[in-house]
């Protein structure tokens, strides 16, 4: 089955050809590199478990001008290695990509491995591009459109078992910093990210049978936010807003659009937001912590029925 | 790793150290801010040795993909860092002492790769040079390029896992091309490093890590001269640390050992005082 985790090696060694300056790092978790490992071993480099000497190492490469890939477990990488990715990789605006699983409540490993807080520390670092994607081909166009990219770029999956295709190839343009609308509606819009687009496009189906028109925007880029997307979607969607996101509710997308909506004064009729309340979440499968803690498939459409209905 | 256009004898070397002392004074007595004195008068000799003899480096030609990569890793240390590369004709001495700072000025008390393009990294959190210093020497094999990549810590720093991380990373991938000097001042800010925080057995934990260990003393030249031409070659498998037993302080009487000056300013009679107290020391020292 195509997964995202599965297309960051298969593009990383189709990549690795084109660019002979391409690194890629990882503490330890290599499983999904192996195709670029065994095509270029000497630009392969597994520090084993040292998350900090890892990004650190990334930065040094890219300081002599190769364009390095950290391939990791994000809990880790965000935070663990914060400290390396804020001072040794943005602060001096370095090409490193960081690219990794475990985005959200993700896996069944416990909250030691969920990141939940990485979109809020990322989005908070100067010169960092931050993605979040559930869409396996969307992965593959991404890290290629990366390759140009001058700065750092965070790019978060969840783990790949439940990857879906969601669009066809060329059926959207994909473009880092533009989102994309997945759905066309236009009684509500609702925002999201990564794995949980799937569920809001089922959302999204389920309440049209009920007559409601509602919208889908794939926000997979949070940094630089596509501003004009959600002026727009205010503007075509009776201003009600819907943010479900495999994050906390505070500090990821919802915060992200919350600013944009402050600060350009845009004027909204409902604004619901989904999200990972400030708990630590605990085991099981990915839908029942999403149903759990409020921001599943039944969690959604209430929300969107409920801004539909805001006077 | 030789500065070839311009050789020094050991005597001109610590001249030239002497020179930095002086200046590193000057500046600390101009500027009104603290200065981390304590660890530039430390390291004063080692980056001397390093600018003036060991690193292949042209100041006229910073981009140069041959130079040797030299990483500030206890950032702290710029100012010493900043006046020993302007002896060597990077920058203007003038310049740093009067912007030194200041807003918008190139020289702070932390290196920045982006304002200054002079130096080969962003530092000042401690514990970041050795990993990224690992990533160029990585960089440089991958390349066949034969220059080195030289790191200076301060033995304090090495208390951060990042550093034995690195240095597990380097031994993995035989970086022979990758040289880590330590300034041993055996002084943290708040305490001296060995009744709080025991480093020793030192030179046997980088020994254990796999390296190339070197001890010296970090204050006499000739032994940093042969230290640095004893390297073994940049395309031998082992990475070397030179372990440099120093004074936080050196040089300067009143501020050896003594943990008030880990950072601090001096005023015009303290920087009389300073200046009388290098002089003395540099004249007991010659006798």
């Amino acid at each position: 089955m195509l997964s995202a985790r599965s297309v960051i090696g298969t593009t990383l060694a189709e990549l690795g050809e084109d660019y002979d300056n391409l690194w890629v790092l990882t503490p330890d978790i290599g499983a999904t590199l192996v195709e670029f490992r065994d095509k270029y071993p000497e630009r392969f480099v597994d520090v084993g478990l040292a998350e900090q000497a890892c990004v650190g190492v990334a930065a040094g490469l890219a300081y002599d001008g190769n364009i390095p890939v950290v391939s990791g477990m994000l809990p880790f990488l965000s935070m663990r290695a914060l400290e390396q990715v804020r001072s040794d990789v943005c602060y001096p605006n370095l090409p490193v990509k960081i690219i990794g699983t475990h985005g959200g409540l993700v896996g069944n490993g416990g909250s030691t491995h969920y990141a939940v807080e990485d979109l809020a520390l990322m989005c908070a670092l100067t010169n960092m591009t931050v993605t979040s994607i559930g869409d396996p081909l969307m992965v593959g166009e991404v890290i290629r459109q990366s390759m140009t990219m001058q700065g750092p770029i965070y790019i978060r999956l969840a783990v790949g078992k439940k990857d879906k295709v969601l669009y066809e190839p060329g059926e959207h343009e994909i473009r880092i910093g533009k989102g994309i609308i997945a759905r066309q509606g236009t009684d509500a819009t609702i925002f999201t990210h990564g794995t949980v687009v799937a569920q809001a496009l089922d959302a999204a189906a389920e309440l049209a049978k009920d007559g409601h028109s509602v919208r889908v925007v794939d926000m997979f880029t949070l940094k630089p936010i596509d501003e004009e997307l959600i002026a727009q979607c205010a503007a075509e969607t009776g201003g009600r807003f819907v943010i479900v996101e495999d994050h906390l509710a505070y500090g990821g997308l919802a915060s992200r659009v919350a600013d944009v909506v402050a600060d350009r004064g845009i004027h909204l009729t409902a604004f619901e937001r989904l999200g990972i309340p400030q708990v630590y979440a605990g085991f099981g499968e990915d839908e029942e912590l999403r149903d759990k803690h409020g921001y599943g498939l039944a969690a959604t459409i209430a929300a969107t029925q409920r801004v539909i209905a805001a006077a | 790793m030789q500065n070839t256009e311009n050789p020094h004898t050991v005597e001109e070397l610590e001249n030239l150290a002497f020179e930095l002392r002086s200046k590193l004074l000057h500046l600390c007595g101009t500027y009104e801010g603290a200065v981390h004195i304590g660890g530039d008068l430390s390291s004063a000799d080692i980056l001397t040795a390093l600018f003036h003899h060991g690193l292949h480096v042209d100041p006229t030609d910073i981009a140069n993909p041959t130079r040797d990569r030299f990483l500030l890793s206890k950032g702290h240390a710029a100012v010493c860092m900043y006046i020993a590369m302007s002896m060597r004709g990077f920058f203007s001495y003038d310049g740093i002492v009067d912007t030194y700072g200041q807003l918008d000025s190139a020289y702070g008390m932390h290196p920045c790769k982006v304002q200054l393009p002079g130096v080969e990294a962003s530092t000042g959190s401690l514990g970041h040079g050795l990993p990224l210093a690992v990533g160029m020497a990585l960089s440089a094999r991958g390349r066949g390029e034969s220059h080195r990549v030289v790191t200076l810590m301060g033995d304090g720093e090495t208390g951060e896992g990042s550093v034995w991380e690195a240095a597990m990373a380097a031994n993995s991938y035989e970086l022979g091309n990758l040289v880590a000097f330590i300034d041993r001042n055996r002084q943290l800010m708040t305490s001296f490093d060995e009744e709080r925080v025991f480093l020793e057995p030192y030179t046997d934990k980088w020994a254990a890590f796999g390296w190339n260990v070197v001890h010296i003393d970090g204050h006499d030249m000739g032994a940093l001269v042969q230290a640095i031409d004893a390297l073994p070659a940049s395309d031998s498998r082992k990475p070397t640390v030179v372990v440099c037993e120093t004074v936080k302080g050196k040089g300067v009487d009143f501020m050896e050992r003594n943990l008030a000056w880990h950072a601090g300013s001096l005023g015009a009679a303290d920087l009389d005082r300073a200046m009388a107290a290098l002089q003395a020391s540099r004249e007991k020292e010659s006798v």
